[in-house]
């Protein structure tokens, strides 16, 4: 075994597990503040990466337009997925907002199919394959700009939550919502927050996985359930415990594939869950057990 | 249902199930027949758990899947005769259910669901990835039609689809009865009063828990089954019998016929196996609609269409009183 395959692995591992906490940190963020599990969250992430190739592609958009018009297109079709559906459910609907949210994936990926096939398809920025040399490890740009980009994003939903008043509600909700509503906090406002902001985080980390990997209708489906298995594993509403538990998952998940078999790297996410809920159900960051 | 139009509809219904392939119905339109019969089982189990239980299980296809491969491996590689094969299977499900339920009920509800989810795509990858027990991605080709050693009939092939069908209505028919008699009984109601208020039932000295395994073990032992069987009638099996297309079928038959509504979600099966082939939309179309279906019936009508007729009904009952 070789450092350089080492090393090289484990950045790979980097860029897909930063992705993977873009992904967890939002489903995280909406299921703390309204309680629903969002099934589409993984269409958002395809939504985006698909219209990335199209910016990139048809458009002749450059890399770093495309990726902020991606983020601002998402947060709007978060706000839309708020204010046409998600208003509709009650506290204590869980269920239904499972099944809502799976007929939205429905309909997103199937029409997907339906308009651009399910044939994958290679996005190109003006990158290329352009990379850099650090010591023995070759990276790619793009990969290393995923990087950025995911540890970006995690700073502005850092400041989101911990500097300003209505991310203060929002981790107050998460905490306690019939305490908030009692000091008055609005929780149609902060809820609508959330999900804008947890569908832009799915939209960027497509937009900014599509250079790297090739995009097509169904590439949201084993992520987002693999997003689950994050999210329970770091603790049910554990922002932080949801993004280290997806940066590991990711170097893991690349180790396993360069040292091991393919099907345990797919498999190691679920295999994983299931052992932390026999173990720790409450997961491994979470503050107690939530029935 | 003691009321003539009641027993008229049923007769109806019997007929329909019963005189087609008599009267010599195309091959076609008696698999669309055998199709439904199967979505019947699978979505009166999903039924089961999710109707009369309150437990949101996407483990449902799993079940089915382990009833498949097992009975097809079993008849394959060691030369099981088909019955045994496919009660094997059915066990071997029944056996997943369980333990997968066990671990997945340690937290709550939410968690429920998400276990039950990943359940599923594990057996998707084993069915695709671990070659040397599910041959992969190619399947299991070339399944031998079953024999039956039948009274008075001698040993019968089981060769033409007017055959599966009468196998797999025959199956359906004594599945469906059994949970029939299961829901009307003290458990059915057991299960109804730990969906509607599992405090309460547990003040009342019920165990909620033993309820859901039973459940969900006899969801699990009638989907492996059929599952089997409807595998011969393919006569492959391959990592398709996990596809999702299952799952969201199942849901939207148990959604719009109504949740805990035993001959609400037998209609809907009906509606949602033929209606789509009558349609002949591209079948990603065909889930676009679902999916919209999905989304409507959340909005309009969260108890589904059963749901609602019982509100109805309900309603009407507390004008005439």
């Amino acid at each position: 075994m070789d450092a350089a395959f080492l090393a090289q692995l484990v950045v790979n591992g980097l860029v897909i597990g930063m992705i993977y906490a873009l992904l967890a940190m939002g489903l995280s963020l909406i299921f703390g503040v309204l309680e629903i599990v969002n099934f589409a969250h993984g269409d958002f992430y395809m939504l985006g990466a698909m219209a990335a190739g199209l910016a990139l592609g048809t458009l002749g958009f450059g890399y770093w337009p495309t990726v902020a018009a991606v983020t601002l297109a998402s947060a709007g079709a978060g706000l839309v997925l708020y204010e046409a559906l998600l208003t509709t459910l009650r506290a204590h609907s869980f269920e239904r907002s499972i099944l809502l949210t799976l007929g939205v994936s429905m309909v997103l990926q199937n029409g997907a199919i339906y308009l651009f096939t399910a044939t994958p398809r290679i996005v190109e920025s003006e990158y290329g394959v352009a990379s850099v040399g650090i010591g023995d490890v070759t990276v790619t740009l793009v990969r290393l700009f995923a990087i950025g980009i995911a540890a970006a994003a995690f700073v502005l939903l850092w400041l989101v939550l911990y500097r300003t008043r209505i991310g203060q509600a929002m981790r107050a909700i998460a905490q306690s919502r019939e305490a908030a509503l009692m000091v008055g906090i609005r929780p149609r406002q902060v809820a609508r927050l959330a999900v804008i902001l947890g569908i832009a985080l799915a939209g960027v980390a497509g937009a900014a996985l599509a250079p790297v990997y090739t995009v097509h209708p169904t590439m949201g489906v084993l992520l987002v359930f693999k997003t689950f298995a994050i999210i329970i594993i770091g603790g049910l509403g554990s922002l932080a415990g949801a993004a280290i538990t997806a940066v590991a998952l990711g170097v893991v998940e690349s180790l396993i594939g360069g040292f091991s078999s393919v099907v345990l790297q797919d498999a190691f996410a679920f295999l994983a869950m299931i052992a932390v809920l026999l173990l720790r159900p409450q997961g491994l960051f979470g503050r107690g057990v939530r029935v | 249902m003691r009321r003539p139009a009641a027993v008229a509809v049923t007769l109806l219904a019997a007929a329909a199930l019963v005189l087609p392939p008599l009267a010599g119905a195309s091959g076609y339109a008696v698999t669309v027949g055998i199709s439904f019969l199967a979505f019947a089982v699978l979505a009166t189990g999903l039924n089961l758990v999710y109707g009369y239980i309150g437990l949101l299980s996407f483990a449902q296809v799993a079940f089915w899947a382990i009833g498949a491969y097992s009975a097809a491996l079993l008849v394959v590689e060691r030369g099981w005769a088909f019955l045994p094969a496919v009660a094997a299977g059915g066990l071997l499900a029944l056996a997943a259910g369980i333990v997968v339920s066990y671990a997945a009920l340690r937290l709550s509800r939410h968690s429920f669901a998400i276990v039950t989810l990943s359940f599923a795509l594990l057996s998707q990858l084993v069915a695709r990835d671990w070659v040397e027990l599910t041959r992969g991605p190619a399947g299991i080709p070339g399944l031998p039609a079953p024999i039956l050693l039948l009274p008075g009939l001698g040993a019968v092939a089981i060769d033409t689809p007017v055959a599966f069908y009468w196998l797999m209505l025959a199956y359906a028919v004594v599945a469906l009865a059994f949970v029939h008699r299961l829901v009307r009984s003290r458990i059915g109601r057991t299960m109804l009063a730990i969906r509607l208020d599992e405090a309460l039932a547990q003040a009342q000295g019920i165990d909620p828990l033993r309820y859901k395994l039973l459940a969900i073990g006899l969801s699990a032992l009638l989907s492996g089954i059929a599952g089997g069987i409807f595998v011969f009638h393919l006569t492959i099996v391959d990592p398709s019998i996990l596809d999702f297309y299952y799952t969201e079928t199942m849901l939207i038959m148990v959604i719009v016929g109504g949740r805990g509504s035993f001959w609400g979600v037998l209609a809907a099966a009906a509606v949602f196996a033929v209606v789509p082939e009558a349609l002949r939309a591209a079948p990603e179309l065909r889930m676009v609609l679902y999916g919209a279906v999905l989304v409507a019936a959340m909005l309009a009508f969260p108890e589904g269409v059963g749901g609602w007729l019982r509100r109805r009904r309900v309603a009407r009952w507390r004008r005439l009183a």
